[in-house]
């Protein structure tokens, strides 16, 4: 009963206080609307402010542009209560005689904000106000203001309210998130100039500059886009940082918030700083480098590692000190080489992300390669001894072919760490890929040194290691038993090859290791210090025959060729029991559209901790139950082999790799969460909704 | 080839808007306009004293603003004192708000209690374009070499309403202040705020 009253009441309530008249006519109407039926306590919700004006007058936007004044909103919450900051639609530009240009709505606009109530309140119902305040212009300006009122019971559920007209100036909102084509700012003589590139629509370019009390900053004429490119020139006297809306419109029209200070390049070397925000990434990146020795794609090393700290624990300090570092070298070797590695490639304009790698299956067969060897050694079937060192010693190339080992196991353990994107990790490298050579350098430094980290730590501090068990004659059998876990490492990535190229490569792949291992046996059985000449001359020419057909027949004709008989073979991730609809950038436009809420799922065959994350957290009958009764659309984006869209749209979160999960609100369609790395099922049901 | 069409064009642009629009610094663009009186008055011909060039538009709630509260009067008063040459430019074009005739302009002058030395009519617009005047009021402070010294917003509040000048920092007075105490205009630029100036179409 009471709640019928408060809900009766927030109708009358709503009505504006008072208006300003012009030969008769109220200019400007303005009321206050929440996007929901009550207050949920501790549960954000949005108010907005709606203007309809007059036709033919216009109230003006954040910079009112050359002539004119914001529109202002004042809010007058009970305590404890919060407003965000003042959310804009996209205005429009308006021209007037004598140069004027100004930013401006006319017929309608809503102005949002955020409110969040506290957690804990006890009134039954909450008033809320709102002075907006306006200047009205058409030939003439006339200013008005008016005090709104909004009463909302207080329950424990709501309903949606309003929706339509949120979702229509929602959609009309510029993205906070990174445009999803190049943005350069170059100071210029007059101001900046604004290079836009890598738009993919045709049609209209245009910015709208947020105001300066300092300094004016005028108005650009809007730029045709031509060849996916457009160059504003944005005047502003001493070319001090600005601020404001992209807009590009073809047909629709978005806008994306960006700054001067993203993106910069300096005409001149003039000025140099250190990029904002450059030493939260790196330690993001040292902390993530460090997680990497902990995810599921390292697991096999990182008990390689294991044995062999035990190994040499009985050596010297100084020797061990030295595997430690000879291992972190490596790790540093491999990340600042993919660095170099992905600016030369971002240089020559290719879409270079994070697990690339992985989505070349010459790169997947020749790392299997690799690894096969590495557990044909730990079998026992041939002992590495580094070229160089084989005539000396054997205790001599005990210690010194071990430095090289470990820095081969630095190399080996970071390679594959790379398919497992830790959490922090992601955001370092979207933000590294944005920037300079010397930015990814020092990111990717960063992530070497965090996770090189404990191993040299512990071989610095070796006191640490006497947690570790004493060596002995278990340490044979453990070595062995560890070439089962590489084993497995080869068998994954067969089936990425698999599902990369088709059965046949994976046969072709299997022989080419097939006579790689003979190689690798003759090796070891034959050329060792106490073979005779001749088993010595045999061997080697076994080897050259068995390495011609593994890598010349199998690899180079056979699997070379089942690539090409079998040519775009998708691969799909199985449906499982999830009803899983493909991504693509327009499914997903249309189904926001009719507002829909949906669930993104960016995914990969050779990612196993999305594979993880799909069979405990997202594909669960639990899961699968709440998607259906809350009717989310499940969107599969599978980046298993390299699709520029999906690395578009992860490059927008600034991502460069996966996992990655979205979720899209109903009504929320500019403003996704973004779900953390590792699910559990209880993080997916809460964000969606479906748990409290 | 292209290149070269386009760095061509970008250097046109930057020349173009650098010999259109006034600068800080730099002399003030020299012109002639006859007053609400009939009679002539050139720029150069106050070489040695301060001037300041005010738009107007009376039916513009932001002249209404300073005019109503007394303002910029008061402004007026203070500034011819000190020998100060004081000229309100209307640049509305005629049929538009804020466009006078010189009788028009005389009585408004009297009714409002104006101190100013002169205002001037000009409505072709051809002198608020040549300054680039965007609002009312847009407020210019030239020096006695004809240096511009100052172009912008009147004070530092953006409202229509007259209860703000109060708060407000006056940036015409600032930079007449310092300037007449020789020190540089700490804020030589602002943005200014108001109606637009209503050009013919």
């Amino acid at each position: 009963m009471c709640i019928m009253l408060v809900a009766l009441l927030a109708v009358i309530a709503a009505q504006p206080a008072e208006a300003q008249l012009y030969q008769g006519r109220k200019l400007v109407e303005a009321s206050l609307v929440a996007d929901t039926s009550a207050i949920v306590p501790g549960k954000p919700f949005r108010l907005g402010v709606h203007l309809k004006i007059t036709p033919g007058w216009h109230v003006y936007w954040q910079n009112p542009g050359d002539s004119g004044i914001a529109t202002e909103v004042g809010w007058d919450l009970p305590d404890g209560f919060s407003a965000g900051t003042l959310q804009w639609p996209l205005p429009k530009r308006i021209a007037e005689p004598g140069d004027i240009d100004v930013y401006a709505y006319k017929n309608e606009t809503l102005l949002i904000a955020e409110i969040t109530p506290p957690e804990i309140f006890g009134a039954e119902s909450v008033k809320l106000r709102a002075r907006p305040s306006w200047l009205v212009c058409e030939q003439i300006c006339i200013p008005g203001s008016t005090e709104l009122e909004l009463v909302l019971p207080v329950a424990q559920t709501a309903t949606p309210a309003h929706a339509d007209l949120f979702a229509k100036f929602a959609a009309e909102l510029p993205r906070t998130s990174p445009p999803p084509f190049g943005v350069h700012w170059t100071r210029t003589a007059t101001g900046w100039n604004l290079s836009l590139a890598g738009i993919e629509a045709a049609g209209q370019a245009d910015f709208y500059p947020y105001a300066n009390e300092k300094a004016p900053v005028g108005h650009m004429a809007p730029v045709q886009i031509a060849g996916g490119g457009a160059d504003l020139a944005v005047p502003v006297e001493g070319s001090p940082e600005v601020g404001g809306v992209v807009i590009v419109e073809n047909g629709a029209r978005r806008g994306w918030i960006v700054s001067s200070k993203q993106n910069t390049e300096l005409a001149a070397p003039a000025k140099k700083s250190a990029p904002r925000g450059l030493l939260g990434y790196l330690l993001l990146g040292l902390v993530g480098g460090f997680i990497l020795n902990l995810m599921p794609c390292v697991l096999p090393v990182i008990s390689l590692k294991i044995f062999g700290f035990m190994r040499q624990a009985g050596d010297s300090r100084a020797q061990i000190l030295q595997h430690g570092l000879a291992f972190a070298a490596g790790i540093f070797v491999w990340f600042l080489g993919l660095a170099a590695v992905i600016v030369a490639l971002k240089s020559a304009g290719h879409e270079v992300t994070w697990a690339f790698q992985f989505q070349n299956p010459w790169f997947n067969f020749v790392i299997g390669a690799v690894i096969f060897v590495f557990a044909l050694n730990l079998f026992g079937v041939f002992e590495i001894v580094l070229p160089g060192r084989a005539t000396q010693g054997i205790s001599e190339a005990g210690s010194h072919g071990g430095l090289g080992g470990s820095f081969a196991q630095g190399v080996l353990a970071t390679l594959l760490a790379t398919p497992c994107t830790a959490p922090f990790l992601g955001t370092a490298l979207g933000f590294a890929f944005s920037q300079s050579a010397a930015v990814i350098f020092a990111v990717f430094a960063a992530v070497a040194a965090g996770m090189a980290l404990p191993y040299v730590l512990l071989s610095a501090q070796p006191g640490w290691m006497k947690f570790l068990p004493k060596p002995g004659a278990w340490m044979e059998r453990l070595k062995q038993f560890m070439g089962f876990p590489l084993i497995a490492t080869l068998l994954w990535l067969l089936c990425v090859i698999g599902q990369q190229r088709g059965t046949d490569a994976v046969i072709w792949a299997g022989a080419s290791y097939l006579f790689v291992g003979l190689a690798a046996w003759l090796y070891g059985a034959f050329l060792g210090p106490l073979s005779s000449a001749r088993a010595k001359t045999l061997a080697t020419a076994g080897i050259a025959i068995s390495l011609f057909l593994g890598l010349g027949y199998f690899a180079g004709n056979l699997f070379a060729r089942s690539a090409a008989a079998s040519p775009g073979k998708k691969s799909s991730t199985p449906a499982e029991g999830m009803p899983w609809v493909p991504y693509s950038e327009a499914e997903l436009q249309r189904l926001l559209a009719e507002g829909k809420s949906v669930f993104v799922d960016f995914t990969a065959d050779w990612c196993i901790t999305c594979k993880f994350n799909m069979r405990t957290a997202i594909d669960t009958p639990a899961v699968r139950a709440a998607f259906a009764k809350l009717g989310i659309v499940p969107m599969l984006a599978d980046w298993t082999n390299s699709n520029p869209e999906i690395t578009r749209k992860l490059a927008q979160f600034e991502r460069v790799g996966v996992p990655f999960y979205l979720f899209y609100a109903p009504g929320r369609a500019n403003d996704p969460v973004v779900l953390p790395e590792l699910l559990t099922e209880q993080i997916v049901l809460r964000t969606i909704g479906a748990q409290p | 080839m292209k290149t070269i069409a386009k760095s061509a064009v970008v250097l046109l642009t930057i020349m173009g808007t650098a010999l259109a629009e006034p600068h800080t610094g730099e002399p003030a663009p020299e012109f002639t306009l006859t007053d609400s009186n009939g009679q002539s008055h050139k720029l150069s011909d106050f070489k040695g004293k301060f001037v300041v060039l005010e738009w107007l538009n009376h039916g513009c709630p932001f002249v209404v603003k300073h005019y109503g509260s007394g303002n910029m009067q008061k402004l007026q008063k203070e500034f011819t004192g000190k020998d100060v040459v004081w000229l309100s430019i209307a640049s509305s074009a005629p049929g538009k708000q804020g466009n006078m005739t010189p009788a028009e302009a005389n009585v408004a002058k009297e009714e409002k209690g104006s101190a100013a030395t002169a205002v001037l009519l000009d409505a072709d617009g051809t002198v608020g374009r040549l300054y680039n005047a965007k609002v009312t009021p847009h407020m210019f402070v030239i020096n006695p070499e004809g240096t511009l010294i100052y172009m912008g917003a009147i004070d530092s509040v953006k409202s229509p309403d007259p209860a703000d000048v109060a708060n407000a920092k006056n940036y015409v007075k600032q930079a007449l202040d310092e300037a007449m105490a020789g020190k540089p205009v700490s804020e030589p630029t602002t943005t200014p705020y108001g109606c637009g100036v209503k050009y013919a179409n």
